[in-house]
């Protein structure tokens, strides 16, 4: 099959269309009052539920601080609450950028630019978050149980020597597969970007 | 002619067209009656916009192919093989196996081309002159033409392998 035949096929492919026309304006304007649930939407939604609920963490956190006495607790209670803040605002805002995309005025071009770019980043989000939450799981826990029990997990040493390597092995694994999922999907966006540059 | 009364002229008009956008950019029956949705949703918002400009076709493609790219894998996995067989064309009483099979083909080489190839392609099947595509894409009218040669060749290539 050549492109001529390909032409060919599409041309007749679209007289077929003509003749099988299904649409009334019942439907059609069914379509443009009621907002269908897009998976955007689905995405959105779930990026919110799970935002407020790390903000709701991240204020329980807040609120109890003075209970962690000891620097390494404190510093542990600052990376959470900055991890829990953070990374969800930074999600929702690039999930906000491409809704906001405007796709009347944007040419074709414009918006492969900014979807691929906001892509990659909220890609990045994503992978550094993965990277990130095995340290939350480290310094979330001691704060949980200061605040919650007044004990101090770092003077536990048992708990760490199996907690540790555990959590060595399932990062380790876990980071790999992350990586690769990562690499081959921003490679085939830089090359878009690339080839639209040139 | 009321604003509701014109629109729904022109999506019934261009049906078709939507629908071919639609099989381009799914894999399955679900995403492209999402994405069928959306841009009709897309069109019908922009709709006000669009009356001040002149060609109604170059304001349809722009709409429905950004919205397309917009609803790109939105985060979920999706099949790469199956789905064409449901999406292809909608079957009638005179249903020809021998043209849907040929259909299937021309549509399994337009899946492995990228987004913007895919639009290119689109495009020029539809008839579209290198001067409309230029305006809908945001290329210069040169650059539409030597991308189009350049998809021309890897379908070439890639007919050629098969």
């Amino acid at each position: 099959m050549d492109l001529e035949e390909i032409q060919t096929v599409w041309s007749e492919m679209s007289d077929q269309l003509e003749q099988q026309k299904k649409l009334t304006n019942e439907l059609i304007m069914k379509m443009t009052q009621e907002r269908y649930s897009t998976k955007f939407d689905k995405i959105t939604f779930y990026e919110t539920i799970g935002a407020v609920i790390c903000f709701l963490a991240a204020i329980y956190f807040l609120v109890n601080i003075n209970k962690l006495d000891t620097w390494y607790l404190l510093a542990c209670g600052i990376f959470t609450i900055a991890f829990l803040i953070l990374l969800p605002v930074l999600t929702l805002g690039l999930l906000g950028r491409i809704k906001r995309m405007n796709i009347v005025k944007n040419s074709y071009k414009e918006t492969i630019v900014g979807y691929t770019k906001a892509k990659t980043q909220l890609l990045l989000i994503q992978r550094v978050g993965i990277y990130l939450s095995f340290i939350l799981v480290f310094t979330c826990l001691p704060v949980f149980s200061k605040i919650m029990n007044n004990k101090d997990l770092f003077l536990q040493t048992k708990i760490w020597l199996i907690y540790l390597p555990i959590m060595a092995i399932f990062l380790f694994f876990f980071s790999r597969w992350g990586y690769k999922c990562y690499k081959n999907i921003t490679n085939s966006a830089e090359n878009i970007l690339k080839e639209l540059e040139t | 002619m009321g604003k509701e009364e014109s629109f729904t002229g022109i999506i019934k008009e261009n049906e078709g067209v939507i629908f071919k956008i639609t099989t381009i950019y799914t894999r399955n029956e679900q995403d492209q009656k999402d994405l069928y949705q959306e841009i009709v949703y897309q069109l019908w918002k922009s709709f006000d916009s669009f009356r001040n400009e002149s060609k109604i076709s170059t304001w349809m493609y722009r709409v429905a192919l950004n919205t397309a790219i917009n609803q790109l894998n939105k985060g979920k996995k999706h099949s790469n093989t199956t789905g064409i067989d449901q999406v292809v064309l909608r079957q009638t009483e005179n249903y020809d196996t021998e043209f849907e099979n040929r259909l299937k083909i021309v549509y399994q080489h337009i899946h492995q081309l990228n987004i913007l190839e895919k639009g290119l392609i689109l495009l020029l099947l539809e008839g579209r002159k290198y001067q409309e595509i230029s305006e809908i894409t945001g290329l210069s009218e040169t650059n539409v033409g030597t991308r189009i040669s350049r998809i021309k060749q890897k379908l070439k290539s890639r007919i050629i392998k098969n």
